[in-house]
């Protein structure tokens, strides 16, 4: 994988492996609670609703 | 909608150019005739049609995350690089991260990560995540930079992460786990507190915390290793499900950071205070009566605590700047607000005794406190006595710093047989034999024309009214 070489910001190498290797295991998190919500869906158990897109997020 | 009006002091480098404006080559800010415009570059056209036409401007403008613009008619100094010139909606007060409290730095956070879930959700990414493109507009935290967004390409990391760690997480992490006074950290890291420094100085216990182990400790270990090496070769690609995971860690990671002030400075001053609520009251009123009177735009309230006679003067319409030098009093003072949802007023951390500095490049891309001002009004109440007594500043000097700070002030002189200030003479030799109502006046005298002079009911206390010459 080839990344755009000019960056206005370095992003720093450590901070952009770190972050693929953080991110591919969060990724599959993303992935199960994906699946997950079909699973329930299919078993008819009622999930939470989606969290409001135009609200900020800020609590 | 309002024009940008740019201070009597704001650092400008030639051509009007603004000197905290020339890192990114996607555009600039310049100022004419004292109105605020941001050139948007040919080269950035592509990522400009696609953040105006995508929806995602207005999405996020909808939801305050985004400052709003209109495009304008103005030539800039360097034309012809110019796709369009914008001209954004005015920031009421500039303020900078080490000037916030910790929700206020929390709620800039959580905002950016918001803007970066609905950028990806409409293919785009946010290319930096400096907390000083964040500035509290109709009280809530806003992205000020609208060439902040770049196209979005599958498979490649957040080009911020590294950015938004030390500028938002690291300092976060810190205040609440270490330290509420270590946001000042970032008033000597400009870009943010070193993830290794963070790393050293949070407790042991926070490996134990996902979040903080991976985006705090693993990185600050990462950059050591990978120092200067290049990543081409090594790194794999990052999916936009695996972007989404990292976004909502991150999100989820400081949504679980708090910090509630207790055993404070001045955390409960107002129940402690030597005079009646008749005389409370009666300052209430003068406040009131005398904004009223004034209309000023924008007020100072200095020594502010949480905010009591800040809202008094809120409430009559000016935008008031509310500081104080207590991380919990400003707290209680921007939860409070954000609970009222207030929208003129800004709750700052401040140290007269050193306020502020000018700080970056040059020592031009962060402004000092005075360079902000002068302000229409400002209010110095139950304050005289902290700066004259505890700091000795003699009081002409005093004079001379709010005849420079604001055009109307409104000051309360406490006495010395006040028991608040025989509390700050208990240790030490009273060495202000100045330090009289006669003494004050003269001072003042000098700098400012007293229109009034009013002894607060129940108090041995004098407010004044006085107008800088």
């Amino acid at each position: 994988m080839h990344f755009r070489p000019l960056l206005y910001l370095d992003p720093g190498s450590g901070s952009f492996l770190i972050q693929i290797a953080i991110a591919a295991l969060l990724g599959l998190a993303v992935a199960f609670r994906a699946s997950w919500s079909t699973i329930k869906k299919w078993m008819g158990i009622k999930s939470k609703p989606e969290e409001d897109d135009d609200d900020t997020d800020d609590k | 909608m309002t024009t940008q009006t740019t201070n009597s002091g704001q650092a400008q480098q030639s051509r009007g150019q603004l000197a905290a404006s020339f890192r990114d080559p996607s555009g600039f800010l310049f100022s004419r005739s004292g109105i605020l415009y941001r050139q948007v570059n040919r080269s950035y056209a592509e990522e400009y049609s696609r953040l105006m036409e995508s929806g995602l401007y207005e999405k996020l403008v909808k939801a305050g995350l985004l400052i709003p613009h209109v495009e304008v008619e103005q030539v800039s100094a360097e034309a012809e690089a110019a796709l369009k010139i914008i001209q954004p909606e005015r920031v009421p007060f500039i303020s900078y991260p080490y000037e916030w409290s910790f929700g206020e730095l929390k709620s800039a956070a959580l905002a950016t990560l918001s803007i970066q879930k609905r950028a990806l959700k409409l293919g785009m990414s946010l290319k930096d995540a400096s907390a000083y493109n964040i500035q509290f507009m109709r009280g809530k935290a806003t992205l000020i930079d609208t060439l902040s967004f770049e196209i979005y390409k599958e498979g490649e990391p957040w080009v911020a992460y590294r950015q938004f760690c030390q500028h938002f997480l690291a300092p976060l992490a810190l205040m609440a786990l270490t330290d509420v006074r270590l946001s000042q950290l970032l008033r000597v890291y400009i870009d943010g507190v070193p993830l290794d420094l963070a790393s050293e100085l949070l407790p042991s216990k926070t490996r134990f915390n996902f979040g903080l182990l991976t985006h705090i400790h693993l990185h600050a270990g990462a950059q050591k290793k990978y120092s200067g090496e290049e990543v081409r070769s090594r790194s794999g690609s990052m999916s936009k499900q695996a972007m989404t995971g990292l976004i909502e860690s991150l999100e989820s990671t400081i949504q679980k950071l708090d910090w509630t002030p207790r055993g404070t400075e001045w955390g409960n001053y107002y129940d402690i205070t030597n005079y009646s609520d008749a005389a409370f009251e009666h300052k209430k009123q003068l406040v009131g009566e005398w904004t009223k009177r004034l209309q000023p735009k924008i007020a100072w309230d200095l020594g502010a605590n949480n905010g009591v006679f800040s809202r008094v003067v809120s409430s009559a319409g000016p935008y008031v700047v509310s500081f104080d030098i207590d991380p919990a009093a400003v707290e209680q003072n921007y939860r409070q607000m954000k609970n009222d949802k207030t929208e003129n007023l800004l709750p700052l951390l401040l140290d007269l005794t050193n306020p502020t500095p000018a700080i970056g490049w040059a020592n031009r891309e962060r402004e000092s406190f005075g360079a902000r001002g002068p302000a229409d009004m400002v209010l110095a109440l139950a304050l005289i006595h902290h700066l004259a007594i505890s700091n000795n500043v003699p009081l002409p000097q005093l004079a001379d710093f709010f005849a420079e700070t604001g055009k109307w002030l409104v000051i309360e002189f406490v006495p010395k047989p006040d028991s608040q200030v025989q509390k700050l003479l208990v240790s030490r030799k009273d060495i202000f034999p100045n330090y009289t109502r006669g003494g004050f006046e003269a001072a003042f005298k000098e700098k400012f024309t007293i229109h009034a002079a009013v002894e607060v009911r129940e108090s041995e206390r004098v407010l004044y009214l006085m107008e800088s010459r």
